[in-house]
């Protein structure tokens, strides 16, 4: 009998435990689990309330066309505050406690830099859309994603090859934050510049997020005399930067990083935006009147209607992409949704193409950066247009994978 | 260095100073009558920003926006301190002290609730080009706020020297009791320090939302407000301003001699040093006691 029992209980118990390694965390029979986290609050709040809004309004028609494969998406998402800690707690959270198929970065590189080691341990997916933090794709890891941004190193060739050749000098300056990505990117662009060009930043100078008073570091841009000054950080900062350079006779013109190329930075700088050059991670900006814009923009307003002046902006739009790319690897996974069949379903994405809104995301088994296209603009009256000018340089970065 | 690059150094010092100023005059105001040290000033200066922002979407003219700013911030302190603190004055100091950093909580809040976090700006009513004087460039923004500065601090030191109000502040700054027994409304004291120094804190708001934009992080003023108010002995009006300006002075100065990592974390040394020697700060002196 005591054999029969244990016969009995050793069978259902493997039975169980075969149900449970084949139900996989965060998908039920007619539901996905999506975690996403960015900064809702503090200085960096415009990207992850943009990235959250854009990431929704995608769910929400997704949804409303059917969803995936017969299930409906839906997110749980944490404010990081742009905080390392307060990122890898909201990765946590979302993994451990709210138990989601994959996590979606919909923040900056501050924050997403503190849950790196974490999530490439947890061996689920997370796809990052906005933050260039090179540790998303350099080391590769298997489950980690890069959208619509691209990596600190690519930022680096193409701000070297810009600065060096369409403003044909070799007297450059560069004022980054302390942060992580405005450091990032200054790194990277430094490193191209003496790879590429032979050239080293007449001056290098560098601020804390936050700061009000750029007067020590304009004068000792005003000492080195560059012929374009390089600004990497934020809006708000670059407003006040931008200002003071005027009131201290720099006429120099600025460049500044893909993370303002963005009405915000007009909307802060008014009439010092004027002339200032940057790359966009999207073909087409909020406000513009291409007939796919117009009507991505009349979307999201209907969703929207109350959202403050300055939205949306680049980052709904990426975060709106990307949740469409997702979501079409999703597709072709098929019904039987795991990690693995969606890893390989990420990797077959080719050119995907969400409209003209949005650059194409093209991923590999050997390379997981789904954007090399950055589109180079100018504020003119107001407003950020194209800038005819085209890289004539091969990328360096998927050489090492 | 040259003269004329120390001159315009000075020019940029001063500016941000006279910032730090006017938040260090509306910390030191409440905390000189009442002894409490109000840490939603910061707060306070975020929500004059926003509603100067409101005002002038409106299409009012600037002298309008300024007296609105003024009025909405003054009746907003009279009200927080009606409802928030007088009900809980009796508390501990530490009790008080957190209350203020609830109400400042509470403000900014309400703010990313209604304007979301995205930086705004806010033009200012001068030209925005730089004017040439002695070879150096002023800016017409920065000395607006240094003459409104000016005006505020001595308006607030004729008050407290000349007027009923100003005289009773003082006398409950050194005992509220034996004020009370005197015949002082010590209630009416603590809501007049309340509305003044809301409203100065409201009109910093104002004044500096066209030089470093809006956003509600604006707030972080608060602690170079502190440590002006620090440095001029926090229960001296005119040390508060100079303390503001010293603070100014010195991060421009020393961002540029010692370089821009170190802008920031010189005038907290400084004020180390300073403390060690002179405990009270520059125009502060220590309590009378009779033994």
């Amino acid at each position: 009998m005591n054999t029969i029992a244990r016969a009995v209980c050793g069978f259902v118990l493997s039975v169980a435990g075969l149900t449970a390694s084949a139900q996989q965390q965060g998908v039920t029979a007619d539901n996905i689990l999506i975690g996403a986290f960015g900064p809702i609050t503090g200085p960096a709040a415009y990207i992850g309330l943009a990235g959250r809004d854009g990431m929704n309004l995608a769910i929400k028609e997704i949804n409303a066309a059917g969803g995936i494969n017969g299930r409906k998406l839906s997110s749980a998402f944490e404010d990081d505050a742009h905080s390392p800690t307060r990122g890898l707690a909201a990765a946590k959270k979302l993994i451990e406690q709210d138990k989601v198929f994959m996590l979606m970065s919909v923040g900056g590189s501050n924050a997403t830099a503190g849950t790196i080691d974490y999530v490439r341990d947890s061996k689920l997916i997370m796809y990052v859309s906005i933050a260039s933090v090179p540790q998303v794709t350099w080391p590769f890891a298997k489950n980690m994603f890069r959208g619509g941004t691209t990596e600190s190193a690519r930022y680096g060739e193409l701000y070297a090859e810009f600065l060096s050749t369409h403003f044909k000098t070799k007297k450059i300056g560069i004022m980054s934050g302390r942060e992580e990505y405005p450091r990032n990117e200054g790194d990277a662009t430094v490193i191209k510049l003496k790879d590429w060009f032979g050239l080293a930043p007449v001056a290098r100078v560098e601020f804390n997020i936050g700061d009000k008073d750029f007067t020590p570091q304009l004068v000792q841009m005003q000492k080195a005399g560059p012929d374009v000054i390089a600004f990497l950080g934020n809006p708000a900062e670059a407003a006040i930067a931008m200002r003071q350079a005027k009131e201290l006779g720099l006429k120099q013109p600025f460049f500044v990083g893909s993370n303002m190329v963005d009405p915000a930075l007009i909307l802060a700088a008014r009439t010092s935006a004027e002339g200032v050059t940057g790359f966009s991670l999207i073909p087409l900006l909020p406000g513009s009147k291409n007939p796919d814009m117009v009507k991505w923009q009349e979307s999201w307003k209907k969703e929207y209607p109350s959202a403050p002046a300055g939205r949306p902006n680049n980052f709904d739009v990426m975060a709106y992409a990307d949740m469409y790319v997702v979501a079409d690897a999703m597709k072709r996974a098929g019904k039987d949704l795991t990690t693995d069949s969606m890893i390989a379903s990420l990797e077959a994405t080719k050119d995907f193409s969400v409209g003209a809104i949005a650059t194409k995301r093209t991923f590999s088994t050997k390379h997981h950066i789904g954007n090399l296209t950055l589109v180079p603009m100018i504020v003119q009256n107001g407003a950020w247009e194209p800038v005819t000018w085209s890289s004539s340089r091969q990328s360096d970065i998927l050489n090492r994978y | 260095m040259t003269i004329t690059l120390a001159f315009q150094l000075a020019i940029a010092g001063v500016s941000v100073g006279s910032i730090y100023a006017l938040v260090a005059l509306a910390i030191v105001i409440p905390f000189k009558s009442s002894g409490v040290l109000n840490f939603a000033q910061g707060e306070v200066v975020t929500f004059g920003a926003y509603a100067a922002l409101v005002l002038t979407q409106l299409a009012l003219p600037y002298p309008v926006v300024v007296l609105g700013v003024v009025v909405l911030g003054g009746v907003g302190g009279i009200v927080a301190e009606r409802l928030l603190i007088r009900p809980i004055v009796q508390a501990p100091e530490f009790t008080l002290v957190m209350a203020t950093f609830a109400i400042g909580l509470l403000i900014k809040g309400l703010i990313s609730l209604k304007f979301g976090d995205s930086a705004a700006s806010l033009d200012s009513p001068f030209d925005p080009e730089p004017l040439l004087a002695f070879g150096l460039r002023f800016n017409l923004t920065s000395l607006w706020i240094l003459a409104c500065t000016t005006f505020v601090t001595l308006s607030v030191i004729g008050f407290f020297k000349y007027t009923k109000m100003g005289k009773a502040m003082r006398a409950v700054s050194v005992n509220a009791e034996a004020s009370r027994l005197m015949g002082i409304k010590v209630s009416s004291v603590y809501r007049w320090a309340w509305g003044i120094s809301t409203a100065i804190g409201a009109l910093s708001g104002l004044l500096v939302a066209p030089l470093i934009g809006i956003n509600p992080e604006i707030g972080h003023l608060i602690l170079r407000g502190l440590l002006a108010a620090v440095i001029g002995g926090f229960t001296s009006i005119a040390g508060a301003v100079f303390g503001g300006i010293a603070v100014g002075l010195i991060e421009t100065f020393s961002g540029v001699l010692i370089g821009s990592t170190f802008k920031n974390l010189v005038p907290f040394l400084l004020l180390m040093l300073l403390l060690f020697f002179r405990p009270h700060g520059l125009f502060g002196a220590a309590e009378a006691k009779r033994v």
